[in-house]
């Protein structure tokens, strides 16, 4: 079972189907939050991200577990009560369109700082939630403005950013409010960078798997290159596609492009092995 | 063995409409940022913004950053000495 869901679900399938998880103004959080301080020059706190620093990096390359584990901890708690994503599927992605208001399609923070992406190349992520409304307070933050949509439009901009390859995740800011809708890839998501790198879960795999079918998979090996989680290969052996199940963060991109129908979702709660692993 | 990075902000005036060395490293070792947090009500000026390595366990120490830098504001160095 979910951690968040249970807490947070209030009786809805998933925690980011509650309405109530939309609710609260997006910027309460920032004046808790130490970095805010800004005391000594740091782009992961000056962009807000998640990261892990030099003294983690150290231990890791000197094989000090303990130091490793003691930080990785420190970083959940931080992250998972203040600001953490998870990834969600195109079917619940549109159920939460209908949730979600008003609806601000903004610059993606993660890309400014890995690529110092222009602003008008930028515009891959969304904010959600009545906070959106005082924007204009933060124009860093909100770099290249804001274009609110309405949930049709969001629907057709997140379709497009889908088909480009883009993951779509939620994000609290202040848990359990989630506030941000983005489109992530790897290697310029910062959370999909540090999930996948260090093993530090400021993002969660989403509620499903994905599955293939080797009696339908044609071995056309399309759905590879659309996997921004190291799950997918193609295998020489078989000539099919391979999802990794311990690796696959069901984002369901590769089953969009799969002409045979060979890829499914499985919901991870039906395979008690990875029930819990997040 | 960690590389380490060490950019002088002096040399590195407006690192996000210059962005050479973000785009120019294959492993996207480096990371721009501010040294003074979100702000509210206004912009950050551009001498606010910097260049730091922050995932350095990826840094081949190939030196394009070093390489590409219009101002030698970057230095890569490895323990025991980089190849001449």
């Amino acid at each position: 079972m979910c951690v968040w869901c249970e807490r947070y679900g209030e009786g809805h399938e998933r925690w980011y189907l509650n309405p109530a998880n939309y609710a609260r103004r997006l910027y309460k959080v920032r004046k808790d939050e130490p970095e805010a301080a800004g005391a000594e020059g740091n782009p992961q706190a000056a962009g807000g991200m998640a990261s892990m620093g030099r003294a983690f990096l150290e231990a890791r390359e000197r094989g000090d577990l303990e130091t490793v584990e003691r930080m990785r901890k420190q970083a959940h708690d931080i992250a998972w009560g203040i600001h953490f994503g998870q990834v969600i599927t195109q079917e619940e992605l549109e159920q939460i369109l209908d949730i979600i208001y008003p609806i601000g399609l903004m610059t993606c923070a993660c890309r400014r700082s890995m690529r110092g992406l222009p602003d008008e190349e930028n515009f891959t992520c969304m904010g959600m939630g009545p906070g959106m409304y005082k924007w204009e307070r933060w124009p860093d933050t909100y770099r290249g403005g804001v274009h609110f949509l309405t949930p049709d439009e969001a629907k057709q901009v997140l379709n497009t950013l889908r088909s480009r390859g883009l993951v779509h995740t939620l994000f609290t800011f202040g848990t359990p409010y989630l506030a941000g809708l983005c489109n992530c890839d790897y290697p310029d998501c910062a959370a999909i960078r540090t999930a996948v790198d260090v093993d530090v879960k400021v993002l969660w795999k989403g509620h499903y798997i994905a599955e293939v079918d080797p009696d339908l998979c044609n071995g056309c090996g399309l759905c590879v290159r659309r996997c921004q989680f190291k799950a997918l290969s193609f295998s020489p052996s078989t000539l099919k596609a391979n999802i990794d199940p311990l690796q696959c963060y069901g984002c369901s991109l590769c089953r969009d492009v799969c002409k045979p129908d060979a890829i499914r979702l499985v919901d991870r709660a039906t395979l008690p092995a990875l029930a819990e692993i997040w | 063995m960690l590389a380490t990075i060490v950019v002088e902000d002096s040399k590195c005036p407006d690192p996000l409409a210059c962005r050479k060395c973000l785009l120019v490293c294959p492993t996207r070792v480096l990371g721009l940022g501010t040294d003074v947090g979100p702000q509210k009500y206004r912009e950050i000026d551009p001498e606010h913004f910097i260049v730091r390595g922050v995932r350095e366990q990826f840094c081949t120490v190939c030196m394009k950053c070093v390489e590409v830098c219009p101002n030698g504001a970057i230095q890569v160095t490895v323990e025991g000495g980089v190849p001449a």
